[in-house]
């Protein structure tokens, strides 16, 4: 017999029981022919052949055991018999399934968001083969510049980076082509497009020519960029994402050959990449635009790094050819590496006189190392910052798990104890204990799958509402929906928690005494119930102790004053430098377009500045004071004359800026109150003079105001000495326009952008909210996890209650007739009461007492994270005192009804029990 | 005394030889079988119907016997079992074995 009908077989689908029954309905009628003609009656002969014939299901099994797999068949009677169970008690079923529902449905939802972040590959061919190159500093850095993130290399201690100039990159690229295919790239923050005559701002990233034949990416529609786009004579072409062209052109086909212009320069969109394929940047990021490296210099201008040596900034990724090694990789281009850095180094000092005469002589030895690591996910080095943060989340969802193990093994201990008898009666009639086992490790089995399925569905919409509430504190796009595995890990988990909950009330179950088991019935608490209580009260703390700290850190920030007035603000961001304005015209452009939206009614004033405020952004630099302090410094932020009056900065001395505070009139500057203190001694800063740089050089800033402190970039930092400089004396190429108003601030966005679009259609406005809303994403990151942490917490305690009240209830019915007695020997009410609600206090302490020590370990192993995210609150006494009689409370409430119940036992009726 | 034939006896395999045997006297059906081996034993020996069709289901599977539907002499639908030549040469080894068991056992009870 095939392997397949032995399944189906085994599952009860043979193909031959129509056989037997047809069989042994033949056999019964001739025994009954037989017995009539040897003189019985019809009805006795029906009898007994009958008795005579036996269990016909008995007979039938056994007929087709040779068909089966006997232990799967004996699983599917398991699962048929577990799921008549379940159905029996649907009450009871449900709530179990509905609790393992919320924890497995935290953990999968928590899981979805890692998978995403951290866990997938490049939705390319064969991503295993690419690799991503980054570098290790050698004796000293040759370097003159970057824009990328640098980090400290955990064993070394060393300076490590994946940026590389793009001469470099070149380099590399003449001395690989026999080991591997490399490719460069490169994101652009914003571009400012204009698509059908609108003006938006979209995000972008340069790439090589070889970038997509590299990653092996085929073109959704069009085509994909080629060597040939990555020419300086080329015309300049784009790709879209697929993402970008469903959102900007509904999908339109019509979008291959349009012109769009990028930062004013007229491209052409060749093709529209496949879906899900967002670059091999940070998962996060998904540029709108793709180019080659060859227009940089037409979209930056004279801001061009393309040929700049000794910059870092671009990435290197390659792709292994055939049986080639990374390390081979690594042993090829070591050494051009080295050569790349030196050569673009002498020229770097070569037009930099100056600087080489400060900096030591550099060797090929100084040169960085070359490394070469897997590149199936891209870069990583965002994604970096999410591993603390979720794992701290994750710690706490399986924490939420693991009291939801405790809580239905606590249940299902009850419910095994209530089915005592029957399990005893089973014993006894010599089914064995390994197969008892079994059948009740299938019934955890079959409840914790259907929770693990609730659990799926849940995380779809957790997962969702996780990222809606970013916590990493900003907004994060990826896919949630349910792939392979995430429905590895439900299976996984249920499982593991089936495993978990199921398999100590099982053991215990059949641990019984059959003469006892067939006849007891009294007994207090199920055993083992209160241990897993005391447990669960235990974990839950650890819970409510996260959540004490995460909400009170989110109050404490809410609490912080900014030193302004944050309602009745609308920002928007415009980037004029991009679309080539000039020093000269965006000194204009900021001025008009002040003066332009002062003019709309409901606008009571309008302010300008290089960083917004609460908006993550600032500038730092060094300063040389008149009186010596060394290593002063200040956080500096370029502002319009109208800047302390919008934003309600009050003035404390001197006098603001004007229009005449302009390149032709001296530096001046506004210090805040902390940079007066700090710098001179609380005394008036008024009339002080300051350099900015580390040497006394060229004309001196003089202070002619002190404004109160504000925060800058966010509300978390101690407020630093800062410095405020008029925008017309350092002209940034983008700014923040702040705009005060008498009513809702978002009203006015329309009139805003008619206003700026009157000016310069082709200029985007963009990143346009209120402050307020501003203000609320700058603690996002705090917000998301006091919710999460504070709705954790409150499903561990909510648990805790239910497993209590459950052991309680049952504790109740079968104590009535021991209540019954005692208080038939005189036993008051309250005395019934008392002792009930000891018992339950007495499980709640003992788990309090469990978990302040957890507690204590938990908060050491997370203290990094911890130290990351709290603000103004830490582990300590109150917070632990305040989980604690959190808990004491609930199991207070839990106990009430159960200990009432108890006391109105009629001691007459509950000894008439058995 | 009636001794009752089956599968867990102590003389496994004994039923099997009672089957085969009857077989090799023509097909028959299963209710057949049994009446034949209560009949010739003289109702010494009763095959229980429990173990009777899961040893012909298990024997067909060997291939020791082979299954049709016929239609019996009052016109009803039977399972009728035939013997093979391999169920044919099985029963050959079965009783060799069994006259051998029975030799040794009347040896060691001094009836032989």
């Amino acid at each position: 017999m095939g392997w397949f009908s032995r399944l189906r077989a085994s599952l009860g689908v043979s193909p031959h029981a129509g056989t037997f029954d047809e069989e042994a309905r033949f056999h019964l009628e001739q025994r009954i022919a037989d017995y009539i003609a040897n003189g019985m009656s019809p009805d006795q002969a029906r009898r007994e052949a009958r008795v005579r014939f036996g269990s016909m299901t008995t007979a039938r099994e056994r007929t087709y055991d040779a068909d089966t797999v006997p232990w799967l068949r004996e699983l599917a009677h398991d699962l048929r018999h577990a799921v008549r169970r379940l159905r029996r008690h649907p009450a009871a079923s449900a709530a179990t399934i509905a609790i393992l529902a919320v924890g497995i449905g935290a953990n999968a939802a928590l899981f979805t968001v890692v998978d995403q972040l951290l866990l997938r590959d490049l939705p390319v061919a064969a991503p295993e083969r690419l690799v991503l190159f980054n570098w290790l500093e050698g004796r000293t850095s040759m370097r003159v510049g970057m824009d990328g993130v640098r980090t400290t290399d955990d064993t070394t201690g060393r300076q490590t980076s994946t940026s590389f100039s793009y001469p470099t990159y070149l380099h590399l690229r003449g001395s690989s082509h026999e080991v591997a295919e490399l490719f460069a790239f490169h994101p652009i923050q914003q571009l400012n497009v204009v698509v059908n005559g609108l003006a938006e701002v979209a995000s972008g990233q340069y790439v090589s020519g070889s970038y997509f034949s590299g990653l092996g990416v085929q073109p959704r529609y069009g085509r994909l960029l080629a060597d040939a786009d990555d020419r300086a004579d080329a015309a300049p072409v784009a790709t879209i994402t697929h993402a970008y062209w469903q959102r900007r052109f509904a999908g339109d086909p019509g979008v291959i050959g349009r012109a769009v212009l990028l930062n004013r320069i007229p491209f052409t969109i060749v093709g529209v990449t496949p879906p899900g394929f967002a670059g091999a940047l940070d998962v996060t990021r998904s540029p709108d635009f793709t180019v080659p490296f060859a227009s940089e210099p037409l979209l930056q201008g004279a801001r061009s790094d393309l040929r700049r040596p000794a910059f870092l900034w671009v990435h290197v990724m390659g792709r292994l050819r055939d049986g080639v090694s990374a390390e081979r990789v690594a042993a090829t281009l070591g050494a051009p590496l080295q050569q790349a850095m030196l050569a673009e180094w002498h020229e770097a000092m070569a037009a930099d006189p100056e600087r080489a005469g400060r900096e030591q002589p550099r060797t090929l030895a100084d040169g960085s190392t070359l490394r070469v690591e897997p590149g199936q996910q891209g870069l990583m080095d965002t994604r970096r910052r999410y591993v603390q943060p979720l794992a701290l989340l994750t710690a706490c969802a399986v924490i939420v798990l693991l009291v939801t193990c405790l809580n239905v093994a606590t249940l299902q201990l009850a419910r095994g104890m209530a089915r005592q008898r029957e399990i005893a009666t089973r014993l006894a009639l010599g089914v064995g204990r390994g197969r008892l086992v079994r059948q009740l490790v299938v019934e955890s089995l079959v409840i914790a799958m259907a929770g693990s399925a609730g659990g799926l569905i849940l995380a779809q919409w957790g997962a969702d509402a996780l990222l809606i509430w970013s916590p990493f504190g900003g907004p994060i796009q990826v896919d949630t929906s349910l792939n392979w595995r995430v429905l590895a890990f439900g299976a996984a988990t249920a499982l593991g928690t089936a495993l978990l909950f199921g398999l100590v009330p099982a053991w215990r179950t059949t641990r019984t005494d059959l003469v006892r088991g067939t006849r007891q019935r009294g007994g207090s608490a199920p055993p083992f119930a209160r241990p897993l209580i005391a447990a669960q009260v235990a974990l839950s703390l650890v819970l409510l102790v996260a959540a004490g700290l995460f909400v009170g850190t989110a109050r404490n920030l809410r609490a912080v004053d900014p030193g302004f007035d944050p309602e009745r603000l609308l920002l928007f961001r415009v980037q004029p430098q991009s679309n080539g304005y000039q020093s000269d015209r965006i000194g204009a452009l900021y001025a008009q377009m002040a003066e332009r939206i002062e003019a709309l009614p409901g606008v009571r004033s309008v302010a300008v500045s290089r960083h917004a405020l609460l908006g993550f952004s600032r500038r730092a630099d060094s300063l040389v004071l008149e009186p010596q302090v060394s290593d002063a410094g200040a956080e500096v932020n370029v502002v319009s004359p109208g800047y302390f009056e919008t934003l309600r900065i009050p003035l404390l001395l001197g006098r603001g800026f004007t229009a005449r505070d302009d390149v032709a009139a001296p530096p001046v500057a506004i210090v805040n109150r902390t940079f007066a203190d700090r710098y001179f001694g609380g005394g008036s800063p008024i009339g002080q003079r300051f350099w900015f740089g580390t040497v006394k050089d060229g004309a001196p800033t003089e202070i002619v105001g002190m404004a109160r402190d504000a925060k800058y970039a966010d509300l978390r930092s101690q407020t630093q000495p800062t410095v405020y400089i008029p925008v017309a004396q350092d002209l940034p190429g983008q700014a923040s326009v702040a705009v005060r108003t008498t009513g809702d601030p978002l009203e006015l966005v329309g009139p805003v952008r008619r206003a700026v679009a009157g000016l310069d259609d082709r200029l985007p406005i963009f990143d346009v909210r209120s402050q307020r809303a501003q203000a609320i994403e700058v603690i996002a990151r705090e917000t998301a996890f006091a919710r999460l942490s504070a709705l954790l917490g409150g499903i561990a305690v909510l648990l805790v209650a239910i497993g209590l009240y459950g052991v309680l209830a049952y504790g109740v019915v079968r104590r009535t007739a021991e209540i019954g007695v005692r208080m038939a020997l005189g036993a008051r009410r309250t005395q019934v009461v008392a002792m009930m609600m000891k018992d339950a206090l007495l499980t709640t302490v003992v788990g309090v007492g469990l978990g302040i020590p957890v507690t204590l370990i938990a908060a050491q192993a997370a203290r990094d994270v911890l130290a990351d995210l709290l603000f103004g609150i830490e582990v300590g006494p109150v917070v632990l005192a305040m989980g604690s009689v959190l808990l004491v409370m609930v199991a207070v409430l839990a106990a009430v009804r159960p200990a009432l119940d108890a006391s109105r036992v009629n001691p007459i009726e509950a000894l008439r029990v058995d | 005394m009636v001794l009752r034939v089956k599968k867990v006896d102590a003389l496994q395999g004994t039923l099997d030889m009672l089957v085969l045997k009857t077989l090799s006297l023509g097909s028959q059906h299963g209710y057949g079988v049994a009446a034949h081996v209560q009949q010739i034993s003289g109702d010494l020996l009763r095959v229980e119907e429990g173990s009777l069709y899961p040893a012909l289901h298990r024997m067909e599977q060997a291939g020791w016997i082979a299954a049709e539907w016929q239609v019996t002499e009052n016109n009803r639908r039977a399972r009728y079992y035939s013997l093979t030549r391999a169920g044919r040469k099985r029963l050959g080894e079965e009783e060799a074995k069994w006259r051998r068991l029975t030799l040794g056992v009347d040896r060691v009870l001094g009836i032989g």
